[in-house]
C-alpha cells in the first residue's frame, strides 16, 4: 500500500462525525418497539438501499447500529423500528419529536435488488427482523412493474408482539400479496396461525425456477428456515439472509462484526447465502 | 433535570473506608450535591425518610438486623446501587465463611456468642435485588463517579466485563510479573484503571472477578510464579470467598 | 547508498542533533526490566540496544485511548477532534514493528480511509536499527529479517561499539546535515539467529489452517488461557477498538472516546440480550490465530503476524503463538502423509 497515492488526509471524511438528524415521529408498536420517523438536515435522502443500516447516536450515551425500515422510494425522512434492549435504545424511548439524535450512514451492503428483478420475491422475517424487511418489501410495492410475486412470512413471538399492524392488514387485503403470518403463542383473541415460522414454508405455493428469497430474523432462525427451504426444493443460488452481529465503527475499522474473514458492517449485513454456506461462524 | 433524584446512603459492616465522606471528592462534591437531594444519611443528618430514587449502600450483612434494614431499604428505593467490595461479593468479611460460622464466632466472642448471632457476611445481592455495583475496597472513585453520572443522566450504567490487565496494558504499565510479583489482574474485573499495578503494586483482586473467569488457568499461573495449590486459592478468595464457594477443588 | 560510521561515544550527539529539529521518540528503560516508547527530553536516555518495547509504535498513530468527538450536552452539538499530525522521527524502530506499521496502513486505508490515523502517520519519520533476537522473537520465519531497512529513512546496524548508518531517503539526509560522520567503508556485520521458527511460509500456512478449524489445541490452549486479552493489547498489527462516552461530573459535556478492544475478551463479540457470538476461549484463540495468519493474509498474500514475540513474552499463562502454529503445521503433515 503506497499512502502517497491516496487523499492527503486533510481532505479525507471524518468517518466518526455523525450528522445531526431530526426526530419527526415516534409511534410504540409493541410493548418492547418503538417507531422512529427520522429526517435530515434540510430534508435530504438518506441515499440507502434496502438493508443497509445507519448507526445512530445520543451524545453522552452511545451509539449503535440499526437498519433502515423504509424504502428508498420513501423521500423526505426515513424510518426505523428500534427494539428496548440496552442503554442507548432505553433512553432513545424518552426522545420525542423535536430531538436531534446523530446519524452516521447508511452502512453495509444492502439487498442487491437487481437479483430480484423479474422474479418472485419470498420474504421470511421473524421478529424484529421485519424491521429491515419492511423496507424491500415496501420497495416491491412502489415498484411491483419491476417485480413479480410478493410473498411474505412473518413469524412473531405473540399477536400482541406483532410490528407494524396497520401495514400488515394492508399486505394481508393486497390480493397481489401472498401473505402469511403465525404466531409461537397467541393470545385468547388470536384467531391466525400458532407455530414457528417454519410451519409456514412447506405450504407455499412458490415456482421455485423463478423466485428468490431473503431471510431475516434471530439467529436461531436461519438454521431452520434453510432446512425448510431446501426441503422444499429451493436452490442455495437463490437464497440471501441478512445477519447481525455486535458493531461498533459501522466502517471496517474496529473488528467487533467479524465473521471468519468477513466484516458484516462491509460484506454485509446481507449475503448471498452461496458465500457464507462455508463459513464456519455465520450461522 | 426538573426534579433532583432523591438519595439515601447506607452502611452495613465494612471498614468504613468505602463511605463516601472519607473519600477525596472535595473537587467534585458540589458538583454531585448540585445533582441530587441527600434525603437520608446515617454519617451527616437524622430522621428517616419513606421513599428515595437511589440508595447507596456500602458493607456486607452479617447480622438478622441487618437482613431486615436492607429490605426495608429495597421497599423504598427504586435503585439501589452497593458500594465497594464488601457489599458487592461480601469482601474480606467473606472470608471468615470458608469456616464453620460457630468456629468464627467462638474465636471472635469466645463464651458471648449466643449474645451476637451473627450470620456469615454476605453480598447484598444474595439478600435482594442490586441494580448497580460500584466496586472495590475501598470503592472505585472513578467507577463511583461514573455510575452517579448515569443515574443522574437517566442512562443504565454499563458494568464493565474484561481484565485488569487491559487497563493496565492501555497504559503501557510494565507487568508486575515481571518484578517477580503475583498479580490476579488477569481474572479480575476491571474498572479501575488498574490502579495498584500503576502504582507498582500486585493486584489483589478486590473488584472481583470477570463473569467467566477461568479458575483452573488462574491457579495454574499462580503455581507456575511459585504458589502452592492452597496459597493459590486463598489468594482468590480473599474478596472472592463467597462466589467460589463450593468450586475450589 | 553512503554509509558512515556512529562511534558509539556520539549517539547522544546523534540524538540531540535529531532533537533540534523535530520530536524525537525513541525506547526508554521503564521499571525494572522493560523498555518503552517516549518523546526524548534527554538525548542520554535513548537505550537503542533494546530487546523489546511493551507497545510498538502503534501507539502514536492509533492511540491506546483516542477522542473522536467531543460534544455539549446542553446545546445537543458536538465538534470533531483535531488530529495532531506527526511531524516527528521515529528512533531505534526494529524491523518487525515497521512491518506492523505497513499492515495497519493496510487496515486504515482499504474500504473507508481513516483520517484519524492516516493524518497522525503522515509525515512521520523512521529510523531503523537492527537487533539481536532473543528467546521470542521469530520475525524471521515470516520474512523480516534484523537487518531489513525497508521502509526506514535511515538505518543502524550495530557494530561492536556503535552503528553503521545508511542514509536510505532524501528525508533521512535533510535530518543528518550538518552532523559529520565518517564515512564507513567496511561491509555490515551479519546479525544473529533466530531461536524460534514456524517452519512452513505463509502461502502453506494457509493451507495448513484451512484445515485446522477442528483442531484439539483449540481445547487445549484454552485450558491454560485466562481470556485476560493481553497477547491483544500488546500485538502490533491488532487495531480493534471499542468506543464509549465520557461525560464529565457536571453532565453537561464529554467525549466519545476509542480504545484499543481485543477479541480474546468475552466481552468483545457479546450482543445486547446476552448471545456471544465466540463464547469459548477455544473459539477466541483460533479467531486470535486466524486473524494472523488466515483472515487478511488470504486476501493480502502476507501474515499479519510480524514475528515480535510480545504475545507469548507477555501472556502470564506462557502460551506461544510458535508453538500453537507448529503444532498445527505438525498434525496437518502427519495428516496429509497417513494412509486414509
Ligand atoms: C446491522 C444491524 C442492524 C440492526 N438493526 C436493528 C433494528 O432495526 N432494530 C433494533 O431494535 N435493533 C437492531 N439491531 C440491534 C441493535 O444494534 C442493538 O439492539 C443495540 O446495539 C443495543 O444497543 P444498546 O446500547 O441499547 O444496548 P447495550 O446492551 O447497552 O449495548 C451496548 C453497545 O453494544 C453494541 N451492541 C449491543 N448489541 C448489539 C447488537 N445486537 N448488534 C450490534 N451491536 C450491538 C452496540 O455498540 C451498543 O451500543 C441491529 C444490529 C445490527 C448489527
Ligand atoms: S501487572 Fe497484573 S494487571 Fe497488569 S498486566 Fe501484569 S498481571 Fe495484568
Ligand atoms: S495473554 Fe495469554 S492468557 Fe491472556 S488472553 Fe492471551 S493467550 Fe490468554
Ligand atoms: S462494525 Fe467496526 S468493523 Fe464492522
Amino acid at each position: 500500500m503506497n499512502l502517497s497515492e491516496l487523499k492527503t488526509p486533510a481532505e479525507l471524511e471524518d468517518l466518526y462525525h455523525p450528522v445531526m438528524a431530526e426526530i419527526k415521529e415516534v409511534k410504540r408498536l409493541s410493548a418492547m418497539e418503538t417507531y422512529y420517523r427520522v429526517e435530515l438536515p434540510g430534508g435530504e435522502d438518506l441515499g440507502h438501499m434496502p438493508g443497509q443500516f445507519v448507526e445512530l447516536s445520543i451524545f453522552g450515551v452511545g451509539e449503535a447500529p440499526f437498519s433502515i425500515s423504509s424504502s428508498p422510494t420513501l423521500k423526505g425522512s426515513f424510518e426505523l423500528g428500534v427494539r428496548r434492549a440496552g442503554m442507548l435504545t432505553d433512553v432513545l424511548l424518552r426522545q420525542q419529536p423535536g430531538t436531534k439524535i446523530g446519524i452516521r450512514g447508511p452502512f453495509g451492503n444492502g439487498i442487491d435488488v437487481e437479483k430480484f428483478k423479474g422474479k418472485d420475491v419470498l420474504i421470511i422475517a421473524g421478529g424484529i427482523g421485519l424491521v429491515p424487511m419492511r423496507s424491500m418489501i415496501n420497495y416491491v410495492i412502489d415498484n411491483r412493474d419491476q417485480f413479480g410475486k410478493l410473498i411474505i412470512c412473518y413469524g412473531s413471538k405473540s399477536d400482541q408482539d406483532l410490528l407494524f399492524t396497520d401495514e400488515l392488514a394492508q399486505w394481508e387485503k393486497d390480493p397481489a400479496i401472498d401473505y402469511h403470518v403465525t404466531v409461537d403463542q397467541g393470545s385468547d383473541s388470536w384467531q391466525g396461525n400458532t407455530g414457528v415460522i417454519t410451519t409456514l414454508i412447506p405450504g407455499l405455493d412458490l415456482d421455485l425456477a423463478n423466485t428468490v428469497c431473503c431471510i431475516c430474523g434471530p439467529p436461531v432462525m436461519y438454521r431452520f428456515a434453510l432446512l425448510s427451504l431446501k426441503s422444499k426444493g429451493f436452490a442455495d443460488e437463490n437464497i440471501y439472509m441478512s445477519l447481525e452481529r455486535r458493531m461498533k465503527c459501522g466502517v471496517g475499522k474496529c473488528g467487533h462484526c467479524q465473521i471468519n474473514h468477513s466484516y458484516v458492517c462491509q460484506d454485509g449485513p446481507v449475503y448471498h447465502y452461496p458465500d457464507i454456506k462455508s463459513m464456519q461462524e455465520a450461522l | 433535570m426538573a426534579d433532583k433524584p432523591r438519595v439515601a446512603i447506607f452502611d452495613f459492616t465494612g471498614c468504613e473506608g468505602c463511605e463516601l465522606n472519607q473519600l477525596n471528592f472535595e473537587d467534585q462534591l458540589l458538583d454531585i450535591l448540585a445533582h441530587v437531594d441527600i434525603v437520608e444519611w446515617r454519617e451527616a443528618m437524622d430522621g428517616q425518610v419513606d421513599e428515595y430514587d437511589i440508595a447507596f449502600v456500602e458493607g456486607s450483612l452479617s447480622t438478622p438486623d441487618c437482613i431486615n434494614r436492607i429490605n426495608e431499604i429495597r421497599r423504598k428505593t427504586k435503585v439501589l446501587v452497593a458500594l465497594g467490595a464488601c457489599a458487592v461479593q461480601g469482601g474480606v468479611n467473606g472470608m471468615k465463611n470458608t469456616r464453620p460460622i460457630d468456629e468464627v464466632r467462638q474465636e471472635v466472642y469466645g463464651d458471648d456468642k449466643y449474645l451476637f448471632p451473627t450470620l456469615p457476611a454476605l453480598a447484598l445481592s444474595s439478600v435482594v435485588k442490586v441494580d448497580y455495583n460500584v466496586r472495590g475496597c475501598p470503592m472505585t472513585q472513578i467507577e463511583f463517579l461514573k455510575v452517579f453520572t448515569s443515574l443522574v443522566m437517566g442512562k443504565e450504567p454499563i458494568e464493565p466485563d474484561h481484565s485488569v490487565c487491559v487497563d493496565c496494558k492501555l497504559k503501557e504499565n510494565e507487568c508486575v510479573y515481571e518484578k517477580g510479583m503475583i498479580c490476579l489482574g488477569p481474572v479480575t474485573r476491571a474498572g479501575c484503571d488498574a490502579h495498584c499495578p500503576s502504582f507498582g503494586q500486585y493486584c489483589t483482586g478486590c473488584r472481583g472477578l470477570v463473569s467467566h473467569p477461568n479458575l483452573k488457568g488462574m491457579e495454574e499461573i499462580l503455581v507456575e510464579h511459585g504458589l502452592s495449590v492452597d496459597e493459590a486459592w486463598k489468594r482468590l478468595e480473599l474478596y472472592n470467598a463467597n462466589e467460589l464457594e463450593g468450586v475450589r477443588p | 547508498m553512503v554509509q558512515f560510521y556512529l562511534e558509539g561515544d556520539r549517539i547522544s550527539e546523534f540524538v540531540a542533533h535529531l532533537m533540534k529539529q523535530k520530536p524525537v521518540y525513541a525506547p526508554h528503560r521503564k521499571g525494572q526490566k522493560s523498555f518503552s516508547f517516549e518523546k526524548t527530553e534527554n538525548a542520554e536516555d535513548v537505550v537503542l540496544d533494546y530487546v523489546r518495547t511493551m507497545h510498538s509504535i502503534k501507539k502514536y498513530f492509533l492511540p491506546p485511548r483516542e477522542e473522536l468527538l467531543h460534544f455539549d450536552l446542553t446545546k445537543n452539538e458536538s465538534d470533531p477532534v483535531e488530529i495532531p499530525m506527526s511531524e516527528a522521527v521515529f528512533l531505534g524502530v526494529h524491523s518487525y514493528d515497521l512491518a506492523a506499521v505497513g499492515r495497519l496502513d493496510y487496515n486504515f486505508t482499504v474500504g473507508s480511509p481513516e483520517k484519524n490515523y492516516l493524518t497522525r502517520r503522515q509525515n512521520a519519520i523512521f529510523i531503523g536499527v537492527s537487533f539481536e533476537p532473543d528467546k521470542f522473537h521469530f520475525s524471521g520465519s515470516v520474512g523480516i529479517r534484523p537487518e531489513d531497512s525497508t521502509g526506514c529513512d535511515i538505518f543502524l546496524t550495530k557494530l561492536f561499539d556503535g552503528y553503521v548508518l545508511e542514509i536510505l531517503t532524501d528525508k533521512g539526509q535533510e535530518l543528518m546535515e550538518g552532523l559529520n560522520l565518517p564515512a564507513h567503508d567496511a561491509g555490515k556485520p551479519a546479525t544473529g539467529h533466530f531461536h524460534q521458527h514456524i517452519f512452513v511460509p505463509q502461502a502453506k500456512l494457509s493451507e495448513v489452517m484451512e484445515h485446522s478449524y477442528d483442531n484439539p489445541v483449540w481445547e487445549e490452549t484454552a485450558g491454560k488461557c485466562v481470556g485476560c486479552g493481553t497477547c491483544n493489547l500488546v500485538c502490533p498489527t491488532c487495531y480493534c477498538f471499542n468506543v464509549e462516552e465520557n461525560v464529565d461530573i457536571t453532565a453537561t459535556k464529554g467525549s466519545r472516546e476509542r480504545h484499543w478492544d481485543g477479541c480474546m475478551l468475552r466481552e468483545f463479540s457479546e450482543v445486547a440480550g446476552g448471545e456471544v457470538f465466540r463464547e469459548t476461549l477455544a473459539a477466541r484463540q483460533r479467531h486470535r490465530i486466524f486473524r494472523k495468519f488466515k483472515y487478511i493474509s488470504d486476501q493480502t498474500g502476507q501474515p499479519w503476524c510480524v514475528g515480535c514475540g510480545r504475545c507469548t513474552t507477555y501472556c502470564t499463562a506462557g502460551i506461544s503463538i510458535v508453538s500453537i502454529v507448529n503444532r498445527l503445521i505438525g498434525d496437518y503433515e502427519r495428516a496429509a502423509v497417513a494412509p486414509v
